[in-house]
């Protein structure tokens, strides 16, 4: 059975509201120490990209 | 969303070269900005920004140059040729951020002394913006044989650039504003 993982919306620091999350990219890392392990073949982590709809702050996360 | 909150468009000059006649054409670029209602800008010269060298990436970044691309809507780059490419600067310095960029819209001012107003680095420069998550415009402004562009002081002498430079900025207030809807009201899921 496929196991869904479910994350909590992010909070924006400064004006305490839900983030929309609009954006997620794949990350290379730049040594070994940073090795990705979401997706092996393209050697990369996949991270969230969120913004804040009432300030616009930016953040982001591992997805 | 605030709808009263200004869009904010840097220009970036991407390059420390000594007599840069770039710096001109940034300056340009940026008084234009400074023109639109509801957008502020600012000059950032890369050859200012006290980022390390004997390291790279996020590792480095500066906090000033990370809070300005973040409040970013949109950037404008300003670079040179050299030797067809961009400056290995300009590369360090944007490599030091990536969160910030994303979904935001970018515009590229190409500058040469020859004819063809650094098309060639634009060229160059298109991929890096893709992977870096920018989202490019297709107006550029090149800026050829910029010593007939501009006289020593900066003084524009071709005022053919100003309705060139329009198109180019209607173009990346247009992605600007659409990009930040989508950042902050369009959700991926």
């Amino acid at each position: 059975m496929a196991v869904t993982k479910i994350q909590s919306k992010m909070i924006c620091p400064r004006c305490k509201v839900e983030m929309n999350h609009h954006s997620d990219k794949l990350v290379y890392g730049s040594g070994p120490q940073e090795a990705g392990p979401d997706d092996p073949p393209l050697d990369g982590t996949i991270a969230e990209f969120h913004a804040c709809p009432k300030c616009g702050y930016g953040a982001s996360r591992c997805a | 969303m605030e709808a009263t909150r200004p869009l904010f468009i840097p220009v970036i000059l991407g390059t420390a070269r000594m007599g840069r006649m770039s710096l001109h054409a940034a300056r340009l670029l940026t008084s234009e900005v400074s023109k639109r209602a509801g957008v502020e800008t600012e000059l950032i010269d890369i050859a200012r920004l006290p980022l390390p060298t004997d390291d790279a990436g996020p590792a480095i970044k500066d906090p000033g140059f990370s809070a300005r691309m973040d409040r970013a809507d949109a950037l404008i780059i300003v670079s040179p040729e050299y030797n067809h490419g961009y400056s290995g600067l300009l590369k360090h310095v944007l490599d030091s951020c990536l969160q910030e960029y994303i979904h935001k819209a970018v515009g590229i001012a190409g500058v040469s002394a020859g004819p063809f107003g650094g098309v060639r680095v634009v060229q160059n420069v298109l991929p890096v913006m893709r992977e870096l998550g920018l989202v490019t415009i297709f107006w550029d402004v090149n800026f050829s044989t910029v010593q007939k562009v501009f006289d020593e002081k900066g003084t524009l002498l071709d005022q053919a650039f100003l309705p060139r430079i329009d198109k180019f900025l209607k173009e990346l207030i247009w992605m600007a504003k659409t990009l930040r809807q989508g950042r902050e009201q369009i959700s991926i899921d």
